[in-house]
């Protein structure tokens, strides 16, 4: 069992307050990841869980018991480091015993855990040879080892597969979520790329500037987002944003207006509209009814059309020169220069107030699902 | 044209100009001998230097070691041979010196094999301790990196005279003494004190400068590694020998050798403070082949050579030992 929470949990380094105050329930067993633009202070939070960093204010609890005050070993939590932190002079195996040496546990243990998270992380092979003679991937399955042998109740990981490429880190992703499966353990696992955050997580915590802007599970996430930020940060690619205010209100529809598209009428799916409110529309790229000339939508000209084979990125811009990005699956018919006719899906666009709040749904008027297709009609 | 630019052209000009000289020249050069061995070229200016102030020297003492009488030029000294070294190790029983035709040398050579090894144990470990303070996140930490680097910088005179007019028999120290009622002590006039001040003061002089490559190679250890270690619930102690001790070998050993080599040419800062005194207590090897060499008439330029070879030889073997060994216990 390892339930972790966070109480009020602040940091400041001298006058640069990082994070004004933190509060976070962690279940036992849930994969929790922490994701947030370069700078945020993912890193410094999770420092302060690990205890490597002791928090201005606030409190932590495991289990119900506070350790703000317990030094980092004691605290039954394992950290995965971005730069693996490995030993350098000492073999795999050292590294993986160097701390159940620490606590004098008996030969023969420390023996059948190596042995064990060795198999776990097949590098039984590799036991003998030293960091610098393993690839990047083998250095990042040996940190990982590390923390299993001191099968610790919660494992951190500080966006450890950021210094692998590409193909690598898809199959650790896919590892490291094997492992939590086979463990069990409660993971917390920081990173700022939002594809990992959503095929990871069962729990994503979005941050900003140090504050929890949201929780919830991934799709949660991305189908009601809670405010601009989050809308824009999750999903990729990113979200369409069209500033503009509201006009007519009436009892079913609104209108809204952009001052470079023409007016649109959208159904009324809330109560809390008031004419001439500043508002912004948010509609993800896959999300947008296509057609080719003019039409009732919003008119934009295409820039360039990213073909990928099985998906289009069509890129377009508005009459006032801003981006609109259009997502469509399969290949698209599309050329430069074309005069496509944009309008959002029914129910699957998103409405934020001036200072970026979303504004909400009422009760059975919730998103539609997501629809698979929007070819070019 | 604004005047800026008019300088940076300028400039600019006056930096091409020497390329535009050295760019035929070089690849006259290379067309000579080949791109090759282009390094050598570039290698010559360097060479030279080590050539005429380095190697040519140890050519003339070997010369000098085998010829014998006082005179300077070379084609006045007759060719003795083996001589000057057979006269080095004329000894009864090399146990004890006064039966030895040179028993100086001997008492010089005994001085040194103890004074080296300790006052480079003292040396090290005083400046690891002091690196270790320094490397932590404490108040005025350039403060103390200057106050500690500071002696590194005074010419050995002055350290010297400093130090004399402490430890002399009516200096600051034994004012210290008298003031809170202790006897003040000839700190130079008795053999091991003169020994333990001679090692402390050699220490003081230099130990700033091993503690900054020290403190340079201690922060070259990754703070990460710290924390993992400190994850891995590890004590001090275990960090201090599991992690630190062995992630700075290299450059321990660096220092080792450095400090080393300069202990054995421990000369000018002694020479001044006790003048190799009291007796010949403190008299260490390059201040008796100075003294045969230049100071005692008549000169006697081929034994100093033979000692000052022999001296170079012992420096050789040790360092390639220490080498070899370190070499040895990084691949093992
Ligand atoms: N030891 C420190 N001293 C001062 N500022 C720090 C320290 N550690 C982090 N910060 C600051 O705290 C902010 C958050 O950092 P961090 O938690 O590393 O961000 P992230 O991991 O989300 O990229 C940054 O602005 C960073 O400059
Ligand atoms: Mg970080």
């Amino acid at each position: 069992m390892a339930k972790l929470v966070l109480e009020k949990v602040a940091k400041s380094f001298g006058l640069v307050n990082v994070l004004p105050g933190v509060d976070l329930d962690i279940e036992d067993g849930e994969f929790v990841v922490f994701v947030g633009p370069s700078g945020c202070g993912k890193s410094t939070l999770l420092r302060l869980i690990a205890g490597l960093e002791d928090v201005s204010s606030g409190d932590i609890l495991i289990d119900g018991d506070s350790v703000t005050h317990v030094p980092a070993a004691d605290r039954g939590v394992a950290m995965v480091f971005q730069s693996y932190a490995l030993y350098p002079h000492m073999t795999v195996r050292q590294n993986l015993s160097f701390g159940l040496e620490n606590i004098r546990m008996q030969r023969p243990e420390i023996e059948r855990r190596v042995g064990e998270a060795a198999r776990l992380l097949q590098i039984e092979q590799l036991l003998e040879r030293r960091p610098k003679e393993l690839s990047g991937g083998q250095r990042q399955r040996v940190a990982i080892g590390r923390a299993i042998t001191r099968d610790p109740k919660i494992f951190l990981f500080d966006e450890p597969l950021s210094n692998l490429d590409a193909e690598l880190r898809v199959l650790m992703r896919i590892e490291i979520t094997r492992l939590h499966e086979r463990l069990g353990n409660t993971m917390i696992y920081v990173t700022h790329d939002q594809i990992e955050a959503m095929t990871m997580a069962d729990k994503i915590v979005v941050l900003r500037g140090g504050v929890i802007e949201q929780v919830g599970a991934p799709l949660e996430l991305y189908n009601q987002p809670r405010n601009a930020f989050v809308a824009g940060f999750i999903g990729s690619p990113r979200m369409n944003f069209v500033e503009g205010t509201i006009g007519e209100v009436s009892g079913e529809t609104f209108t809204f207006t952009s001052p470079d598209l023409p007016a649109m009428t959208l159904p009324r799916r809330t109560a809390s509209l008031a004419a001439g409110q500043k508002v912004s529309v948010g509609v993800r790229p896959e999300d947008l009814i296509v057609s080719k000339g003019k039409g009732s939508g919003w008119p934009v000209t295409v820039s360039v059309a990213e073909q990928h084979g099985a998906n289009s990125y069509i890129h377009c811009s508005r009459p006032n020169g801003e981006p609109l990005l259009i997502h469509q699956p399969g290949q698209s018919a599309v050329e430069r220069g074309d005069i496509l006719n944009v309008s959002p899906v029914p129910a699957r666009w998103h409405l934020f107030d001036a200072s970026g709040l979303r504004i909400e749904i009422e009760p059975g008027q919730e998103m539609a699902p997501p629809i698979l297709h929007t070819a070019i009609q | 044209m604004s005047t800026t630019n008019w300088v940076s052209r300028a400039g600019f000009g006056l930096m091409s100009l020497p390329a535009r000289v050295i760019e035929p020249v070089m690849s006259g050069v290379q067309r000579l001998i080949g791109i090759k061995r282009m390094p050598w070229f570039f290698l010559i200016p360097n060479l030279t230097a080590v050539m005429l102030f380095a190697l040519l020297p140890v050519l003339i003492n070997v010369f000098y070691s085998l010829t014998g009488s006082d005179r300077l030029y070379p084609q006045d000294r007759p060719w003795v041979g083996g001589r000057n070294y057979e006269t080095l190790f004329d000894c009864t029983n090399y146990l004890d010196p006064s039966t030895c035709s040179r028993d100086l040398f001997w008492r010089a050579l005994g001085n040194t094999l103890t004074f080296v090894p300790i006052q480079v144990v003292c040396m090290i470990g005083i400046a690891l301790i002091t690196a270790l303070c320094l490397n932590r996140e404490i108040r005025g930490r350039g403060f103390f990196r200057g106050v500690f680097f500071f002696p590194v910088m005074l010419s050995p005179v002055v350290v010297a005279l400093t130090w004399q007019w402490i430890l002399q028999r009516n200096g600051a120290l034994n004012g210290i003494f008298s003031a809170i009622g202790l006897n003040p002590v000839n700190w130079l006039v008795f053999p091991n004190t003169a020994f333990f001040w001679s090692v402390f003061v050699t220490v003081w002089a230099h130990m700033g400068f091993y503690t900054i490559i020290l403190l340079a190679g201690l922060q070259a250890i990754p703070r990460d590694v710290y924390e993992a270690a400190k994850m891995d619930s590890a004590s001090n102690w275990r960090v201090f020998t599991k992690i630190t001790l062995p992630l700075l070998r290299p450059v321990l050993l660096v220092v080792f050798i450095l400090s080393m080599i300069r202990s054995v040419q421990t000369f000018d800062e002694l020479y001044i403070l006790t003048g190799g005194g009291p007796g010949s207590a403190t008299m260490l090897m390059v201040q008796y082949i100075y003294e045969i060499g230049f100071a005692i008439q008549p000169r006697n330029f081929g034994l100093a050579a033979a000692a000052s070879l022999l001296l170079g030889a012992a420096l050789l073997v040790f360092t390639a030992i220490q080498l070899h060994l370190s070499r040895r216990a990084q691949n093992g």
